[in-house]
C-alpha cells in the first residue's frame, strides 16, 4: 500500500517537471516532436532506475551520519554527508558512461535510438534531483527508492511526451510573433502544471 | 575598462540572457522564486559558483586530459556548490535561508548555465575574462529570478522582502501566484516582452 | 606535453579528486561546530517560542550563544520517557532533539510503540514542552507544543511553534510563518482520553456570539488542507504517545464533564 501510494504520488503529485521544475533544459529543448521526446523520456526512466538504488545504498552505508558503523565502533560518529553532492553526481556520470558503452555493445538498435540522449542526461537536473530528494525523504528500504525512481521517471516521461504532442499541434496555431517558440512553450507548460495540480488532493 | 570586457559583462545580462535567450538553467531554480529573499540568495550563490568555477577551469584549461574533461568540470563545480552550501549553513544569518532552499542549492551543480559557460567560454579563454563571463551570466540569471520573485511575492503574499506592501491596502493574496505553474507563465511573459523589443530574437 | 596518455589522465584525475576531497574535508571539519550550533539554537528557539519566552524573530536577533544561554537559565529538567509515561533516562544539559532524531522516534511510534523514547522538556516556570513530528504535503513537518501546569479541566496549551521542510510558501508554510495560526493553539485543551487527541478541522470549533470555545479543535489553514491534515496527524500521534505521562502526573482530577467548555474572558 505504501508502495502504491508513493508510486502514484511521485508520478502525479510530486511531478519532477510541474512541481519541481527539474530537468527543464532538456525538457524544453527536446520536446519538438513526440518520437524524440519519448526516446529521452525512456532514457530518463532507465537512468533513474539504475542510479537511485545505487545512490540509496551509498547514502545508507557510506554517507549518512553514522552510516559507516559497519566498519567498526570507531566509525560510528563519522559523518560524510557533506560529500553527497559530489558522490551522487560522480555515480550518475559514471553510470551514464557505462550504460552507454553496454548498450552500444549489446544492442546497437537501442543505442541508435537512445544513445544520443545519454550524454545529455548526465547533467539533467531530474536525475540528480531524484537522488537528492531520495536522500531528503529518507526511505526505509531500497525497494521504496526503486519505486520512487520508477514513479518520478514515468512522471517525467508523461510530461515531456504530452508537451511534445501539444507543441506538434501548436505549429498550426497563430501565435504572436514575439511569443512564438520559447514564450508560448513556457505558458503551455504552466497551464499543464495547473492541470496537474488537481492531483494534489490524491491520497491512497 | 576596455570595450571587450564591457561586452563580456553586459551581454549576458540583457541581449544574451542565459535564461530567456540561451534557454539555459531554467531547471530547478524557478522553485525558489516564491520569495525575493530566497531568489536573492540563490542568485548570489549561482554568481559565486559560475564565477569561481569558470576561473578555476580556465586556469586548468591547458592541462585537462580531453577524455575526462566533463568529469573534471563536474568535480570542480560540485566542490564549489558544496562550499557555498557549507558556508550558508554556518552563518546564523543565512542558516534559515539555506534550510528554505534545501535541495535546490545542490541542484546548482546540474544548472546548465554553469557547465554551459565553462564549455563554451572558460575552456577557451584566459582566467580573468572567464571569471567575468561567469559572474555576468550568473547575474543575468539572477536578474530574471529576481523579476519573477518580485511579482510572485508581491502578488502572492502582498509583501516584498517580507515587508507588507499591498497587504496594507487590504489586498487579498492570490494563491495561484504562489503555486509553481505561475512562475512559468510569468517567464513566458518576460520572454514575450523581451522579444517584442528585440525583434531579431523572434523565432519563425 | 601529451595530455591524452593513459598514465597522465589517471594521475591527473587522482590529483584533482584528492585535492577536492581534501579541501572539502577541511572546510567541513572547520565549519561543523558552527553548523551544529546553528541547528541546536534553531531547535531551542522553536521550543522557547512555543513556551512563550519570546518570538522566533527575537531569538534570531539574539544570536546562538544568547539563545543557548537563555535556555540554560530557564530549563528545569529534560528527560526521556517511554510510551507508558515512565521516565527512562535524562537528557544532558542543553541536549535537544533534532528533527532527524524526532523522525526516528516517529517511525517507532507508528510501528513498534514500546521501543519509542520521547523527550519531555520542563521549564522552571512549570511549562512543559513536547515535540510533534509527521508528514506534510511535500515533506516532514514538526514542531513543539507547550503546556501550562496542570489545572482543573486538564492541560491547557500555552503556545505552539511549527516548522517544515518544503511546504508551499504562503500556503502550507503558514504553519511556520503565520503567528496567527500558532496563536490559535493557545488556551486549547487536547483531550488525552479520546482517540482523537487534537483536531485541525475546517471552521474549527463552533463559535457562538463571538466567543471562542475552548476544546481540542482549531481551524485549519485555507488552501493548505493537506498540510493541515498532516500536522493534525503528527499532533495526534505524538500527543497520544504522551497521554499516559500527562494523565498520570495530573494533580487536579478532571471535572465531572469531560468536554468542559470554558469561554475566554
Amino acid at each position: 500500500m505504501e508502495y502504491l501510494s508513493l508510486f502514484v504520488r511521485s508520478i502525479f503529485v510530486d511531478n519532477m517537471i510541474f512541481a519541481y521544475f527539474l530537468g527543464m533544459c532538456s525538457f524544453l529543448a527536446v520536446s519538438k516532436n513526440v518520437k524524440t521526446a519519448a526516446g529521452l523520456g525512456v532514457a530518463v526512466i532507465f537512468v533513474l532506475l539504475v542510479t537511485l538504488p545505487i545512490n540509496y545504498l551509498l547514502n545508507e552505508y557510506v554517507l549518512k551520519p553514522g552510516a559507516l558503523s559497519w566498519l567498526g565502533e570507531g566509525f560510528a560518529t563519522v559523518d560524510l554527508s557533506f560529500l553527497s553532492f559530489i558522490i551522487f553526481i560522480a555515480v550518475i556520470a559514471a553510470i551514464v558512461q557505462i550504460v552507454e558503452m553496454v548498450v552500444e555493445k549489446f544492442s546497437p538498435t537501442l543505442y541508435s535510438s537512445l544513445g544520443i540522449f545519454l550524454p545529455l542526461i548526465a547533467v539533467n537536473c531530474a536525475i540528480l534531483g531524484g537522488s537528492l530528494f531520495m536522500q531528503q525523504k529518507d526511505f526505509p528500504n531500497v525497494g521504496m527508492s526503486l519505486v520512487y525512481a520508477l514513479g518520478s521517471g514515468l512522471g517525467w516521461f508523461l510530461a515531456i511526451v504530452s508537451l511534445a504532442a501539444i507543441r506538434e499541434k501548436m505549429a498550426y496555431s497563430k501565435v504572436p510573433a514575439a511569443l512564438k517558440g520559447l514564450g508560448i512553450t513556457f505558458i503551455t507548460v504552466g497551464l499543464m502544471g495547473m492541470a496537474f495540480m488537481t492531483f494534489m488532493g490524491i491520497s491512497i | 575598462m576596455n570595450a571587450k570586457i564591457k561586452e563580456t559583462l553586459l551581454n549576458p545580462i540583457f541581449k544574451g540572457n542565459p535564461i530567456t535567450v540561451l534557454v539555459l538553467g531554467i531547471c530547478s531554480s524557478l522553485a525558489v522564486t516564491v520569495t525575493l529573499k530566497g531568489a536573492l540568495v540563490m542568485s548570489l550563490s549561482v554568481i559565486v559558483v559560475t564565477g569561481i568555477s569558470s576561473l578555476i577551469l580556465s586556469l586548468l584549461r591547458n592541462s585537462i586530459p580531453s577524455r575526462v574533461r566533463i568529469i573534471v568540470q563536474l568535480v570542480v563545480v560540485a566542490m564549489m556548490v558544496i562550499l557555498v552550501d557549507q558556508v550558508l549553513k554556518s552563518f546564523e544569518a543565512t542558516y534559515a535561508i539555506d534550510k528554505q532552499l534545501s535541495v535546490y542549492i545542490g541542484l546548482i551543480i546540474t544548472n546548465c548555465i554553469v557547465m554551459g559557460r565553462i564549455e563554451a567560454f572558460a575552456l577557451g579563454n584566459k582566467p580573468w575574462p572567464s571569471f567575468l563571463d561567469g559572474v555576468a551570466n550568473g547575474a543575468g540569471y539572477g536578474l530574471i529570478l529576481l523579476v519573477v520573485a518580485f511579482f510572485r511575492e508581491l502578488l502572492g503574499s502582498g509583501t516584498l522582502f517580507g515587508f507588507d506592501i499591498l497587504n496594507r491596502f487590504g489586498y487579498v493574496t492570490n494563491n495561484l501566484v504562489i503555486l509553481p505553474p505561475f512562475a512559468l507563465i510569468l517567464l513566458g511573459c518576460i520572454v514575450w516582452i523581451q522579444r517584442s523589443v528585440q525583434k531579431d530574437l523572434q523565432e519563425k | 606535453m601529451n595530455t591524452n596518455g593513459n598514465f597522465y589522465t589517471f594521475i591527473y584525475t587522482t590529483v584533482i579528486v584528492v585535492a577536492v576531497a581534501a579541501v572539502l574535508a577541511f572546510v567541513s571539519q572547520s565549519l561543523k561546530s558552527r553548523q551544529e550550533a546553528n541547528e541546536k539554537a534553531d531547535t531551542i528557539s522553536q521550543m522557547m517560542t512555543a513556551a512563550g519566552f519570546g518570538t522566533k524573530a527575537e531569538f534570531q536577533k539574539m544570536g546562538n550563544a544568547a539563545v543557548i544561554a537563555r535556555y540554560g537559565e530557564n530549563i528545569g529538567s529534560a528527560f526521556i520517557i517511554n510510551i507508558q509515561g515512565e521516565k527512562v533516562g535524562d537528557l544532558d544539559p542543553g541536549e535537544v532533539f533534532s528533527p532527524a532524531r524526532l523522525k526516528k522516534q516517529n517511525y517507532l511510534l507508528k510501528g513498534d510503540k514500546a521501543e519509542a523514547r520521547i523527550p519531555v522538556f520542563e521549564f522552571k516556570n512549570g511549562i512543559t514542552v513536547v515535540p510533534v513530528y509527521g508528514a506534510g504535503l511535500w515533506g516532514p513537518v514538526w514542531g513543539y507544543i507547550a503546556f501550562e501546569p496542570a489545572q482543573e479541566g486538564g492541560f491547557a496549551i500555552k503556545g505552539a511553534y511549527f516548522d517544515h521542510e518544503s511546504e508551499t510558501a504562503g500556503l502550507g508554510a503558514r504553519i511556520k510563518d503565520d503567528p496567527a495560526f500558532q496563536d490559535k493553539f493557545k488556551g486549547e485543551r487536547p483531550d488525552f482520553e479520546s482517540d482523537k487527541v487534537f483536531e485541525i478541522v475546517k471552521g474549527g470549533s463552533p463559535k457562538e456570539d463571538g466567543t471562542e470555545v475552548i476544546d481540542n479543535k482549531i481551524d485549519a489553514i485555507t488552501g493548505a488542507t493537506m498540510t493541515s491534515k498532516g500536522l493534525e496527524e503528527a499532533i495526534d500521534i505524538w500527543l497520544a504517545a504522551y497521554a499516559k505521562y500527562f494523565i498520570g502526573s495530573e494533580i487536579t482530577p478532571l471535572g465531572e464533564d469531560d468536554s468542559v467548555t470554558v469561554t475566554e474572558e
